[in-house]
């Protein structure tokens, strides 16, 4: 194999990404200057090198802590709850919470081997101390994760922990990461309690 | 609404075909093998974007080709309102599109039941006579037409399902189990509800219909839900979604020992039934077991009816008939019968099949006649 084809199917792999898109992202790189092909290469081995996992909320980071949980003026008291690190931006862009964060890494599909043990369930629980009053399940509402959030509401009500789901309004079916700035906010606005 | 103009391209054995048809309709007539029950599958693909012969789309593509496009123009009355409707299928992607007026609407399911149709066929007696999931499949059908947030219902229910089958099977812990519960309970009560009110209102007219095509015995239809009904004693279409919920949940929770050793979710509507009993309700028999062939045609037929006047209600204009073959199999009493209720009652354009013009009877005489021959439609 050619260093060409070596670089299209590494670009293959990348989701939404066919053999044919490969191979014109691939020619693409080759036909403008050099430096440019460079200045990319130098970003993904930055971000390879230095993104990380937060160690207490399993968010994507160049620090650990992330910046969210080792900002001071967050507010302490409340933990949203998301499914993938990608989430987090698109809630905090909304403008309508101020909390800290929790990433799944993903929601509960028996069919799929997916169970609590899992997903960072048991980081979540050890999370909650005194400060924690509410715990916003903000993940998507497909079928999985609506079970997702009743799971948690099972498991973490008992503690006295008041868990809220965001108001319906979201696209169905449809991922949080998608949706707009308002309808998050409104969705947030509007949550209740499961 | 009626079908002005159909066309077909790459489906089943048409490879590029146009036809008109006039507002009373048209009775095709062919030879076996020729395409007429692929014609009236194109027609019922633009109502629920899937075969009534259980075909999958793969398999509606014509032989040797990668794609089909079905279309049909649908016009008011008076030409008033016109609408085309059209989907195709790609085998390389498995891609399914459909479009009205050429707009492609969010999602699949936002563009079914804008034609308005109900096709009876000579297999139908397999929803009296066969196993519930045919008549499961009936009412899903019927349901997900004409009853708002019901398809949705049923996709999410079937979708908990699955995943909490997948649970069971692997031994599931308590607080995940009812997790699961929550959905399954949610969407199950509202397919159940639905389905119960459902055939409340339809049943009188059910037994009508029985008695006016046997000419004789009452016959009722009953549905014989999983989750013990609510509310027996007043009848189970009082039962609101809050009642179906709590009788969902209880029977869940006496249950849940048997399901957890035999692995597999044995409440909610997924083994749900529909009873034909036949006689006075003291010695009323099952006529699924005891009905004769003859009687088992009859219910079915009139459960076509009854589809056809909740249709009707629902979209609030005269649904297309479309008769496959039927005729051969009725005994020539109840036949004649049959073209009188349909002659009598307020259906829109009539599409009926036969290899024998002659077993048409008097219906044929006023329809305008077409050949079907190898994948090619002729007026005559
Ligand atoms: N995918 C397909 N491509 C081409 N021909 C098909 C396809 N599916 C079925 N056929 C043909 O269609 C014919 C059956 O047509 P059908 O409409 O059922 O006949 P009838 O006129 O008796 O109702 C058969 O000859 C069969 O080979
Ligand atoms: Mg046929
Ligand atoms: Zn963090």
């Amino acid at each position: 194999m050619s260093v060409i084809d070596d670089l299209a199917s590494e670009f293959a792999r990348l989701p939404g990404i066919g053999r044919k898109t490969a191979y014109r992202l691939t020619h693409h790189l080759l036909k403008v200057a050099p430096e440019e092909a460079c200045r990319l290469a130098r970003a993904i081995d930055a971000m390879a090198e230095r993104v990380r996992r937060c160690s207490i909320c399993h968010n994507l980071s160049e620090s650990d802590p992330c910046e969210y949980c080792s900002n001071p003026a967050r507010d302490r008291t409340t933990i949203c709850v998301v499914e993938e690190a990608s989430d987090i931006r698109a809630i905090d862009s909304s403008g309508g919470f101020r909390g800290l964060y929790h990433v799944l890494g993903g929601c509960l599909s028996p069919l799929d081997g997916i169970g609590p043990d899992e997903l960072n369930v048991e980081s979540l629980q050890s999370r909650l101390d005194e400060n924690v009053r509410e715990v916003i399940v903000a993940t998507n509402p497909s079928v999985e994760g609506e079970a997702t959030a009743a799971y948690l509401h099972k498991i973490l009500d008992p503690r006295g922990i008041r868990v809220t789901r965001l108001a319906r309004g979201l696209p169905v079916g449809g991922d949080l990461e998608y949706a707009d700035g308002v309808t998050i906010a409104q969705a947030l606005a509007g949550r209740r309690v499961i | 609404m009626f079908l002005q103009r159909l066309s077909l391209q790459n489906f089943r054995n048409f490879r590029d075909e146009k036809v008109e048809f006039p507002e009373q309709g048209a009775a095709l007539v062919g030879d076996n093998g020729q395409g007429k029950t692929n014609l009236l599958e194109a027609v019922y693909y633009l109502e629920i974007f899937r075969s009534f012969r259980g075909a999958r789309d793969e398999q509606l593509i014509r032989f040797g080709d990668g794609h089909f496009r079905v279309a049909g123009v649908l016009e008011g009355a008076g030409g008033a309102e016109r609408v085309e409707v059209a989907a195709g299928y790609s085998r390389d992607g498995r891609c399914k599109k459909v479009t009205l007026d050429g707009h492609e609407p969010a999602r699949v399911a936002e563009g079914i039941g804008r034609v308005g149709a109900i096709v009876f066929t000579a297999s139908d007696v397999e929803i009296v006579a066969g196993g519930p999931g045919a008549r499961r499949r009936f009412l899903d059908i019927i349901l997900s037409l004409v009853e708002p947030g019901y398809l949705s219902a049923l996709q999410r229910y079937r979708q908990i399902l699955a995943q909490r089958n997948g649970l069971l099977r692997n031994g599931a812990s308590l607080p995940e189990l009812a997790a699961w519960n929550t959905g399954l309970v949610e969407t199950g009560s509202e397919i159940c509800r639905a389905r119960a009110r459902w055939v409340a209102e339809r049943q009188a007219s059910f037994a009508r219909y029985c008695q006016r095509i046997s000419g004789g015995q009452p016959t009722d239809l009953k549905y014989s839900p999983s989750v013990p009904a609510p509310s027996e004693s007043q009848g189970h279409s009082a039962a609101g979604g809050d009642e179906w919920r709590q009788a969902f949940r209880e029977e869940i929770g006496r249950q849940s020992e048997r399901e957890r050793r035999r692995g597999v979710t044995l409440v909610g509507p997924h083994r749900d039934d529909l009873n034909f009993r036949l006689g006075d309700d003291s010695d009323a028999v099952g006529l699924r077991s005891f009905g004769s062939a003859g009687q088992q045609r009859t219910a079915a037929v009139a459960l076509r009816m009854v589809e056809a006047e909740s249709l009707r209600a629902a979209r609030g204009w005269r649904p297309i008939i479309m008769l496959d073959d039927v005729f051969a199999e009725l005994d020539p009493p109840r036949a004649e019968r049959v073209v009188g209720l349909l002659g009598a009652e307020e259906w829109g354009q009539v599409l009926v099949t036969s290899p024998k013009p002659s077993e048409f009877g008097a219906m044929g005489d006023s329809l305008p006649k077409y050949r079907v021959v190898n994948g090619r439609v002729r007026r005559l």
